[in-house]
This record gives structure tokens, C-alpha cells and sequence, in this order.
């Protein structure tokens, strides 16, 4: 079967891009690295891919704001992300690249350029690299979701993932659309406080999707769960687990087929 | 060159006071024969120097560059004896390399890192360095291009690595000192910040995981803080060799070169006093040495340069030259991209700013190599060529700065003979101090501050970034526990997710050994960087070292004698344990004045950085307990060696002996202990460290949250210990505790020898459900009943609590 | 949003963040103020200054500053007036922070790439300097003294203090 092409897009910064490039390659995908200048050069055209990544790190050194510089380049370079996004290709944003993708204006909806979210100082002030777990909606149409169960664990990494709303409403607005895609919890699953909301994001929001389900932008890192040893309690007798993070790629290619 | 257009200065005839003066006003750090070959050189040649020469000259031959210490004539005391050592690096550490002969070592001592073979393919770069006086002046700033420093070091080893784990070592006064300081230096808890937010903010930047490191504190070193850098790269073996060719043209890529950053070289040499020059601090910028690092290995796959260094220490003057020792070379500065363009030609000669890289670049392949830099907007700019004619000749706008025969610049430096005398060491009988009880010393031990939680900083730097952090540094059901080291799956890196193999990185240091011996502080601190890898599942039989001294002037003769015991300890380690060294640093003059006007030298500092691979990281193993009813063995013997130790130092006693290694025992033991892991007979592995035995266990409970039972009268020992105290926090070198699975344990004893020569191993207790650290002393009878959970919080508050 | 115009068209951007949102950064420079003995500060929230340099018009940095400097949805720019006024019995003080000239500032750099990639003129220079707005009885001197051993080193820093306007 033809392998799809993955775009993962990479600027000054990006740092989880080798990682992600391994994890989309592992489940049957043909990931290519391309930085923004080659598409502001016209030398590769988003429409060519199946998938589109935008992965983790700090891009422009998060100077201004996180992912603040990439996302402006999104809006006047990669035009096309709209197009792509409706004809429902998969788009992924990890961390950093969440983070671009709503400055962006491509989450929590896509259909207009204003931005509607944004992200703030983890409460702790200072950046944490820890695992957390996280609890899926089951009723949100996300395709990278596909056949996980309801419980997961992931790791974060980042200094500035405190997820903020315009406004009260909108909060119901994202419930309603079933846009909260993911959200930090206790081992038992509650909606608790730090260190199991890392950042202290409103409701516990560590990811969103789209309504339509193809676009998942997410603080926690996927790629780095792709095999059982990258796990924190892997050696451990009692542990039984599968690498979930690998799953979520797998849709992806899955889908592009 | 008949006259320099450039600034000259006036040296010919002057007296050696007056060019003492002239080298103070110019912070050139040189001694009155390095003055004296100088000028009898520029007599030769009829003229003055210009000040960029005599600025190159300083720096070339600057302590920093050339470790003038360690490989100038030395006569050295000992006790009645004297002897003539002729070059302390190359009898000691260089010797002991060359005794052990590995065919794994590809590259030692020559290029900026240390390489050594990862499997057919790959190849690690490792190196470790200190930025020590920048860091004491401007934590923040002093870290990061600490942090720059060392990763580019990696960039620029071989044909360029890619950098795949950061480790970094603090040595800093207690967070909460309460004494005076004198004016103008930091706070240890403001040093202990921002240092941590440098090493942070430049390494999470660039996307490497940092998973090692310690810290240790002690006041002595409040005014001299350390800070001991380390980077590992992947390369594969066909780019480990590099050359120039003279026709090559001199390509400079990264950062524009700015006034900041001068006199970086010269400054490091010299005490760190209030006169510091402002220039010598600097800011780093993660973001432009990530995109050297992005366009430097994208042009490495197409091999558009032969040769690659660093801008370090010198900038310019010392890149290059090393480039072109062997050749020559031709420079043209006013090709240099500046920041301002103010800057006189010696300035962008000798500056130090970040994020600069040179390449050697055939004149076919420069077109090539300047679209791949600019595809990653990154600047490049074509300095000049490498030439055949052995001079380094540098012009600015036709005005010429710098003519000088390399072989004067290279080999010029005179030696000059220093006196080191070693009275012998200071052990006695244990004496003074305060008997406490069991339950209250181990509190105290655990909750020590240098054996305290280090989560408070290491959830601030991104250790999993790239993926391959298999075994990371904190361990456990919590993911909180004290891991021994970490282990790295490098697959971002080489792009295979097939290959299983790994590597780790561990180290060693403790100067209160060595405040008795640092002969044996050396032995220690190398066994403790092996048994801390043997624990996560690297090949100890495969260990390379690096060495980091950290001293203070080497012109008190006690302080070289302090020294020269130390490197050979380290000789004698490395050929006892049969691991190389393959890179290594030095950084004196660590001594400031205090606020009474008295000078503080630091303790004799070792860092011993010890790398190995990891033959299948699906076998590592954690130090957290795994369950109960398992098996404990201790391996090692135990030793009444309380001399240097943290118990010592809880009871405020002083004396006695410090921890002496047989590194034959030792390697055996340590040999052992990894067949069993790679026969996956081992449920956890912890080493015996600061707080011995009593420590050890109680951080293994509380991580994996059982508790243990365990029997003093088992442990394999020196029969004249009759006391409980002494068994549960020696602090005796070699010994690991190990948990094996009941069904195991006959099994994992097959992998221990019998012999003489033979590491001891014997099961000294079990693991229990309920999480209570339980001993039974020699007399039979119950004498420590502790809940983890308490140890647990003791160990986890002291750094929250000093740093909020 | 300050356009503080100063000789060769040199603007002042100052980029608040909302006073609705918890200011994580000014906590933590309040602990290690209030350390230093400075016991009655009660608040500090932090903000970005920029000086932008060059030949940009007051309208091209209002665009820059609100397509790229501000966040659309946690900050905000304000107009900063310079003359103290004592409010309530306490006072309210102004930290800048600047990196010296000598000493490279990363974040100016990124922030002028970034103008001149929105199409617009490519500043001279960017400099950004941290600003730190207090609350509480202080006095200079002693202010002075304590962000010197906290938020700024006089070696590669130019800390300005002054009382202000809240």
C-alpha cells in the first residue's frame, strides 16, 4: 500500500521533529522534514501531503510569546492550512506546535482567523517536564482517538501551557462542541489541581480538537511514548501497559490512506 | 609586515615591571618568561608587535588553552622524596590511556570531545568542561554559554555530532549560608537559580534532553562557584576524522561577532577578582546555535567542508589557528559579519561572541554550503583561505593586524618549572563530635543537603526531549526516586527504532575525600561514576572517562602537590579499572578574597565523567524496590572508611580513614553485577554512597514504596566492625545493593567468582510489604524501625525549602 | 501601548499581561523581593518593553505591535504616563530592566526578523527590557539595592527605578 507523505514542519527552534519523524515512520507513514522557508520559497506545497505535523520545541525561542513568530508566518506562508483542514486531512500540533496552531487561529475552530485562545505562564512559574494523566472524550469526533481507551498517560514539557479563553462562554461553547479533547487528571481521574494540572489550564484542558475531528493540537507529547521503555515505570513488575502515543500517529496515517 | 597599521605596542627594550604592568592594563595574563620569549621573538624579527598579536599570543598560550600547569615541568615533594615530573598530563592521565589500549577509543585528547565507538555505525562524542568564573559573575548568562560552550565543542568534534544528552555538575555554597559575602558576589541560592535557569533555557531550547548531573554544596565554594558542563554527541564513524587542506577556504557560520565576550581565555586564568572585565559576560542565544546545529549536520550528510571547530575561548584567533596550525592560513576581517561596526580589528579578531563556528570549505563545494546555511537562516561569511606557507597573516582593510609563524605561536610557549610539595594525608583517628541516635542521623543524612531531592531542578529542564530517555533521572512508582543515571536510546538521533542499543553517562565527586587524600578522593570518584552505571545496565567493561579538575592556583605548592596526588590517582584508577580517559579539563585559580580581604581557595575539586553503552536498553534496570519477598544482596565489603563521610560530618567529627579502592575487587564485582543484569536476573541495583548503606536502602523503599528487612551480621566485612553505626553509613567504595527475585537468586549468584581477587557478595535481607526500613543489628537485636514515608519527606523538603 | 517617540524614531512598546490573569512570573519576583527584606511590597505583575529603532511609523509599530508583540487574547498595551502618584498610602514603583548595549539581547533580535518577515521596515535595532510594577511602601534606595541582588546584575544589566502611576 502507498506509504502517505507526513509534512512535518519545522522552523528555527522546532526540536521534537526527529522523534515525531520516527513515530509517524513506525506506523506506515513517509514523514518529510520541511522547514518554513522552503515553503515560503515555493519549493514544497502543503496540498502534496497527506498529514501535516507541527511538533514540539521553541520555535523562534518563544520570544514574545510561545509559538507567537511561527504562527504569524502560518498566516501569511502556509495559506493553504485552511483548504487542508476542510478537505479533513489530519493536522496534529504537539506542545509548541499546539500552541502555534491556536495563535494561529486554527483551533478551536478554523473557520475564521480570529484567535479565541491562548496560552500563559504555567502557575508554578516555572517549566516542567513531568508525566501526567489524562482522560480522553470519548464523545469528541477526534480521528487520532480512534480505539484508545478512556485513560492515558503522556509527558509535558513546557514553560507556558496554561490554556486561556476569551471568554466563560466560550468554555461552554468548546463543551458543547465537544472540542475539549483531552484534560488533565488525578490517577483516579478527577479534575484535580498541581501537579496533576501541570500548568493550571482552564478545566484542565491539555488538548483541543476541531468539531470536525481532524485537527488535534496537544501540550502533552505523543511521540514520546511510541515504545513500552519510554515510560517512567516500565521496569516495574506491575506495569502493563501499550504505548498509546504511537496510536495516535497510527490514525493519522490510517486516516490518510 | 614591516610595522602593523594596527594599534603597536612598545615591548623591545622594556623591563620585565614594566611589561607586567602593560599585561595588567591589557588582561593579558602572561608571566615575565612568556614576556621574555615574546619579546626575544619580535626582536628577532626587528619589530613591535601589534596589539592583536600580542592579544593572539596571550590567548594561545593562555592556561585555558594550553594547561600550562599540567604540562609544564614540575618539582614535586613527597613526604622525604623528590622527583622531576616532566609532564603531569602525559605521565598520568595520557599514560594510563595509552596502558589500556582500547580499540574502541577512536579519537583521545586531540579533537574537542573525546570519541569512542557505539556499535559498527555510530560513534559518541563526549565532553565535559566548567565555565566557572562567567557563571560566578553572572549565573544566568555564565550557564547558558557554558551550556553553548560545550555543545558546540560536540558540533565541532569530527565532522560535527549531534548533540543527544546534556549533563551538568554544580558545585556551590548552601543554599541557606547565612555569613557574610563580599561585595559583588552572588548569593549561593542566587547562583543555585540562575545557573539552573541557564542550563535550562539554553538546553531546552536546542531540544537536548538534560538527564544527568548532581550538585554538591559546600560552603567553600560561595565565592567560587563550579560549573561543570557536559555534552554527548552521535556521529557516525566515517565523520569522526577531519582535515584541512591548505586551498580551503575559512567559512565562519552562526553569530555576527560583537565587542562582547573579550578576553574570555586570559580572564579564566586569572583570580577572580572585582576587576572583571564586563566584556568577559555574556548572554546566550539557544535559538541561533540551533540553527548552526540544523545546517551544520545537513551539510555534514553532503560533506560540503572538511574540517569544523569551534569558537571558543579567543574567537577567531583561536579557531582558526588551531585549524591551520599544521598549514597556515590568510584572514581577511573586514569580511566578518559584525553586530556594530565600530569594532577595531583586534576586537573582531579576538572576540568572544556565541554561537560562532568555522569551517574548512573546498572552494567547489562553497556555493553548495552557503544554500543549506541560508535555507536555515543562518548567516555565513567567507573569512579568507588556509594557505601552505605556516604563517597566520590576518589584514583589515588592507592594513595588516596579525603576522605570525605558527610554529612561534604553537610551540613557542616557554615552560616554566613550579615546585609542589604533599606532606602526606591528614587521616588520624576519628575524634569529636556529638553521638546521635540511629533514627535521628539518618534523618539527618537523608535530608542532607547533598543527598536531598534534586526534583526541584530536574523537572525544570526537558530530560525526555528527543524521546530516548529510557531510564530517566527520577525513578519510581512517583517518578520521583534518585536514579543512579540515566539511560539514553538514541533512535531521533541515528533514526532506527530497530536498534536497542543505549549508553549512559555517570559521575563521581566528592572533595571531602579528598580534604584527607585526593589520591583517594580520585580512586572514589571514579568508582563512583562505574558503579553508578553498572546499576542502570551499562558495560563497565566498556567505560571511557573524561577528568575535570577544578583547583585552586597551582602556584601555592601544596595546592600542585593536592594536585599532582590527585592525577594520579587517576592514572592509577583508569589502568586499575581498565577505562581511558578520552577528554578532560582543568580550571585553576579558583580562590577569591572573602569579606575580610582573605582568600578562599575552593576544595580540590574531581569531576569524573564516565560514559559506557547500555547493550540493550530493554534490560535496564531502576534502583526503586519492585516488590516483596525479594531477595537483597549486598555486593562489595564493608570497611570502617567513616573519613570524609556525611556521617562524619552530621556528627561533626573529624578524622578518620577515607574510602580506598581496589579497583581489581572492585571491576570484578562490578563485571558481575552486569552479566546478571543482562540475564535480566536483577529486580533493582542502588549504589552505596553518601550516607552508606542506611541511605541507600531507605531511598530504594521509599522510590518503589516497599519496605526492607536487613541483617548487619550478613554483610560481607572487615571482622574488627563491631559497631552498628559504622556498617550502616561507611561510605566504603564498590558496593552495590541488588534486588533478585527468590526464584533468581541462585542464578544470579553464578555470575559472582569465588577467588581471592573476587568481588564479595552476600544477601544481607529481604523486601517487605509494609514500608518500613527495619535493621537488625550484629547482637542480634532490633536497632532501626523507620517509616519510609517519613524518610521519604525528610529527603524531599530541604531544597523547596531553601529555594521556595 | 506607549508610543513614547524619542529622537530617530525610537518607540517605546510596553505589553502588558491582562489584570484578569494570574501573573505567575511577578509572584515569583515578589518572593525574592519580599526576601530581601522589602516585607510591605504586596503585588508585582511584570511586563515587555520593547524600544523598536528605525524608520518605522508610529501606525507600522501599532501593526507590529498588535499582530505580533501582543497577544490577542492575555495581553494588552497601555499607555504608560510618567508622573508619580501615590495611591491608597502606598506607592507604586517601576523596575525596567534592560540588557547593557555591550551585552546581546535575543529577543530584540527575533522581534526584528520578525517585523521585517510582516512586510514591514526592518527595525535598526530591538531592544526588550523587563518591567516590574510594584505595590507597597518601599523606599529608592533600599528598592534599588534589593533588585540589584534579585531581578538584575549590574554587570550586564541597567536597572531603572522609578515611582509611578499604577
Amino acid at each position: 500500500m502507498k506509504k502517505p507523505k507526513i509534512l512535518i514542519l519545522r522552523a528555527a527552534g522546532t526540536n521534537c521533529e526527529l522523534e515525531t519523524a520516527n513515530a509517524f515512520a513506525a506506523v506506515g507513514g513517509d514523514p518529510e522534514l520541511v522547514h518554513i522557508n522552503e515553503i515560503k520559497a515555493g519549493k514544497k506545497r502543503l496540498m502534496d501531503y497527506g498529514v501535516l505535523a507541527i511538533p514540539g520545541g521553541f520555535s523562534y525561542g518563544d520570544d514574545v510569546g510561545a509559538g507567537k513568530v511561527l504562527a504569524n508566518q502560518i498566516r501569511t506562508t502556509l495559506t493553504d492550512l485552511r483548504q487542508f483542514v476542510r478537505l479533513g486531512r489530519p493536522v496534529i500540533g504537539i506542545c509548541n506546535g499546539f500552541q502555534v496552531l491556536v495563535k494561529a487561529g486554527i483551533l478551536p475552530h478554523s473557520n475564521s482567523c480570529d484567535q479565541t485562545a491562548s496560552f500563559t505562564f504555567n502557575d508554578s512559574g516555572k517549566f516542567e517536564a513531568r508525566w501526567t494523566h489524562l482522560r480522553l472524550n470519548t464523545q469528541s469526533s477526534c480521528l487520532f482517538f480512534k480505539g484508545l481507551p478512556e485513560m492515558i498517560e503522556l509527558p509535558v514539557a513546557h514553560g507556558e501551557g496554561k490554556l486561556v479563553l476569551k471568554s466563560p462562554r466560550q468554555l461552554e461553547e468548546l463543551k458543547k462542541n465537544k472540542s475539549i479533547a483531552l484534560q488533565y487528571v488525578s490517577e483516579d481521574g478527577k479534575l484535580l489541581g498541581y501537579p496533576n494540572n501541570p500548568n493550571g489550564s482552564m478545566f484542565n484542558i491539555a488538548g483541543l480538537t476541531n468539531p470536525e475531528g481532524n485537527v488535534l493540537g496537544l501540550m502533552p507529547h505523543p511521540e514520546r511514548f511510541v515504545a513500552i521503555q519510554q515510560h517512567p515505570n516500565w521496569t516495574r513488575q506491575t506495569y502493563r501497559k501499550a504505548a498509546v502515543g504511537l496510536e495516535m500517529f497510527r490514525n493519522a496515517v490510517l486516516h490518510a490512506r | 609586515m614591516s610595522t602593523a597599521v594596527d594599534e603597536t605596542l612598545t615591548i623591545l627594550g622594556k623591563s620585565p615591571k614594566d611589561l607586567r604592568a602593560l599585561g595588567e592594563a591589557r588582561h593579558l595574563s602572561l608571566n615575565d618568561a612568556e614576556w621574555a620569549a615574546i619579546q626575544a621573538h619580535f626582536k628577532g624579527l626587528k619589530r613591535e608587535p601589534s596589539l592583536a598579536e600580542l592579544e593572539t599570543i596571550a590567548q594561545t598560550w593562555s592556561e585555558h588553552c594550553k594547561h600550562k600547569t599540567f604540562t609544564s615541568p614540575i618539582k614535586y615533594t613527597e613526604g622525604k622524596k623528590t622527583r622531576a615530573i616532566k609532564n603531569l598530563f602525559q605521565e598520568t592521565i595520557v599514560a594510563a590511556t595509552a596502558a589500556v589500549k582500547k580499540p574502541w577509543c577512536l579519537s583521545v585528547f586531540e579533537d574537542n570531545a573525546g570519541v569512542v565507538a557505539f556499535g559498527k555505525k555510530w560513534a559518541l562524542a563526549f565532553k565535559a568542561e566548567t565555565h566557572n568564573h562567567p557563571s560566578a559573575l553572572e549565573p544566568y548568562g555564565g550557564a547558558e554559554t557554558g551550556v553553548g560552550g560545550v555543545v558546540r565543542d560536540v558540533l565541532g568534534c569530527g565532522l560535527g555530532a549531534k548533540p543527544v544528552l546534556n549533563t551538568d555538575v554544580f558545585c556551590f555554597g548552601t543554599p541557606d549560608y547565612k555569613g557574610a559575602l563580599p561585595e559583588g558576589s552572588h548569593h549561593p541560592s542566587r547562583t543555585l537559580r540562575g545557573v539552573v535557569a541557564g542550563v535550562r533555557d539554553y538546553g531546552n531550547r536546542m531540544g537536548i534532553p538534560t538527564a544527568g548531573g548532581g550538585i554538591w554544596f559546600d560552603d567553600d565554594y560561595r565565592l567560587n562557584p563550579l560549573v561543570f558542563v557536559g555534552t554527548v554527541g552521535i556521529l557516525p564513524q566515517w565523520a569522526v576524522g577531519k582535515k584541512v587542506s591548505p586551498g580551503d577556504l575559512i567559512v565562519a557560520v552562526g553569530g555576527r561577532t560583537g565587542r562582547d565576550g573579550l578576553h574570555g581565555a586570559t580572564f579564566s586564568s586569572s583570580n577572580l577578582g572585582a576587576d572583571a572585565p564586563a566584556s568577559a559576560v555574556q548572554i546566550g542565544h539557544a535559538i541561533n546555535e540551533k540553527r548552526v546545529l540544523d545546517a551544520l549536520l545537513r551539510a555534514r550528510e553532503r560533506k560540503l567542508y572538511s574540517s569544523v571547530t569551534d569558537c571558543g575561548a579567543g574567537g577567531f584567533s583561536s579557531a582558526i589557528g588551531e585549524l591551520g596550525a599544521d598549514c597556515g592560513a590568510r584572514v581577511r576581517l573586514e569580511d566578518a559579519k559584525l553586530k556594530a561596526s565600530d569594532l577595531e580589528s583586534w576586537e573582531i579578531w579576538l572576540s568572544e561572541s556565541q554561537e560562532r563556528m568555522v569551517l574548512a570549505v573546498p572552494p567547489k563545494s562553497l556555493k553548495a554550503l552557503e544554500a543549506v546555511f541560508a535555507a536555515e537562516g543562518c548567516e555565513t561569511s567567507v573569512l579568507g583561505e588556509f594557505t601552505k606557507n605556516g604563517r597566520l597573516l590576518v589584514t583589515h582593510h588592507d592594513n595588516a593586524v596579525v603576522d605570525l609563524d605558527m610554529k612561534f605561536l604553537h610551540k613557542g610557549l616557554p615552560r616554566v618549572e613550579r615546585t609542589a610539595t604533599w606532606t602526606g594525608p591528614a587521616t588520624s583517628k576519628p575524634a569529636g563530635g556529638t553521638e546521635k541516635k540511629l533514627s535521628a542521623a539518618l534523618r539527618e543524612a537523608i535530608g542532607n543537603v547533598n543527598v536531598c531531592s534534586r526534583e526541584w531542578v530536574i523537572r525544570q529542564y526537558d530530560h525526555e526531549v528527543q524521546g530516548g530517555t529510557v531510564i530517566k533521572p527520577l525513578q519510581g512508582v512517583r517518578h520521583d526516586g534518585p536514579g543512579d543515571a540515566c539511560v539514553i536510546w538514541p533512535h531521533a538521533a541515528t533514526g532506527d527504532m530497530d536498534d536497542f542499543t543505549g549508553f549512559t553517562v555517570a559521575h563521581g565527586l566528592n572533595p571531602d575525600y579528598g580534604r584527607i587524600d585526593p589520591y583517594w578522593m580520585a580512586l572514589a570518584c571514579v568508582d563512583e561514576a562505574l558503579r553508578n552505571l553498572t546499576c542502570v545496565g551499562a558495560d563497565p567493561s566498556r567505560a571511557a572517562l573524561l577528568d575535570n579538575f577544578c583547583w585552586a592556583s597551582p602556584e601555592d605548592p601544596k595546592q600542585l602537590g593536592a594536585l599532582i596526588r590527585a592525577a594520579e590517582g587517576c592514572r592509577d584508577a583508569a589502568k586499575g579499572f581498565s577505562a581511558p580517559f578520552i577528554s578532560g579539563k582543568d580550571s585553576l585559580y579558583n580562590q577569591s578574597k572573602d569579606e575580610k580581604g582573605k582568600e578562599l581557595p575552593i576544595p580540590g575539586t574531581l569531576l569524573i565523567s564516565a560514559i559506557a553503552p547500555v547493550p540493550d536498553v530493554r534490560k535496564a534496570v531502576t534502583m526503586d524496590f519492585k516488590g516483596p519477598g525479594n531477595a537483597l544482596y549486598l555486593i562489595g565489603r564493608t570497611n570502617d572508611e567513616l573519613g570524609g563521610s556525611l556521617y562524619h560530618k552530621i556528627l561533626g567529627r573529624s578524622g578518620g580513614e577515607p574510602p580506598k579502592v581496589q579497583p581489581a575487587t572492585a571491576l570484578d564485582g562490578f563485571k558481575s553485577l552486569h552479566a546478571a543484569i543482562n540475564r535480566g536476573m536483577v529486580l533493582s541495583a542502588h549504589d552505596l554512597s553518601d550516607g552508606g548503606l542506611a541511605v541507600a536502602a531507605a531511598e530504594m523503599g521509599f522510590t518503589g514504596e516497599f519496605g526492607c528487612l536487613l541483617d548487619l551480621d550478613e554483610m560481607p566485612r572487615d571482622p574488627r566492625i563491631f559497631s552498628n553505626e559504622t556498617l550502616l553509613f561507611s561510605e566504603s567504595p564498590s558496593r552495590i545493593l541488588v534486588e533478585v527475585a527468590p526464584e533468581n537468586e541462585s542464578a544470579f549468584l553464578r555470575h559472582f567468582g569465588k577467588g581471592a581477587k573476587a568481588a564479595p557478595v552476600r544477601r544481607v535481607g529481604q523486601t517487605t510489604a509494609n514500608p518500613i526500613l527495619k535493621v537488625v543489628g550484629l547482637d542480634g537485636s532490633s536497632i532501626m524501625e523507620e517509616p519510609l514515608r517519613e524518610l521519604k519527606d525528610a529527603w524531599q523538603k530541604t531544597l523547596p525549602a531553601a529555594l521556595g | 501601548m506607549t508610543v513614547r517617540v524619542q529622537p530617530s524614531n525610537t518607540h517605546l512598546v510596553e505589553i502588558r499581561l491582562r489584570p484578569e490573569h494570574a501573573d505567575a512570573e511577578g509572584a515569583a519576583a515578589l518572593t525574592l523581593l519580599r526576601a530581601q527584606g522589602l516585607t510591605s511590597l504586596i503585588e508585582t505583575r511584570v511586563s515587555r518593553l520593547y524600544e523598536i529603532k528605525g524608520s518605522l511609523s508610529a501606525n507600522q509599530v501599532l501593526q507590529a505591535t498588535k499582530d505580533l508583540l501582543c497577544d490577542a487574547v492575555t495581553q494588552e498595551h497601555r499607555v504608560v504616563t510618567p508622573s508619580p502618584a501615590p495611591m491608597n498610602g502606598a506607592n507604586f514603583w517601576r523596575v525596567e530592566v534592560w540588557l547593557k548595549p555591550t551585552v546581546t539581547d535575543p529577543v530584540g533580535e527575533t522581534v526584528r526578523d520578525a517585523i521585517a518577515d510582516m512586510g514591514l521596515p526592518k527595525p535598526e535595532s530591538v531592544r526588550c527590557a523587563l518591567v516590574y510594577r510594584l505595590v507597597g511602601r518601599a523606599n529608592k534606595a533600599a528598592l534599588e539595592k534589593a533588585v540589584s541582588k534579585t531581578l538584575a546584575n549590574p554587570l550586564i544589566h541597567r536597572a531603572v527605578v522609578s515611582e509611578a502611576h499604577p
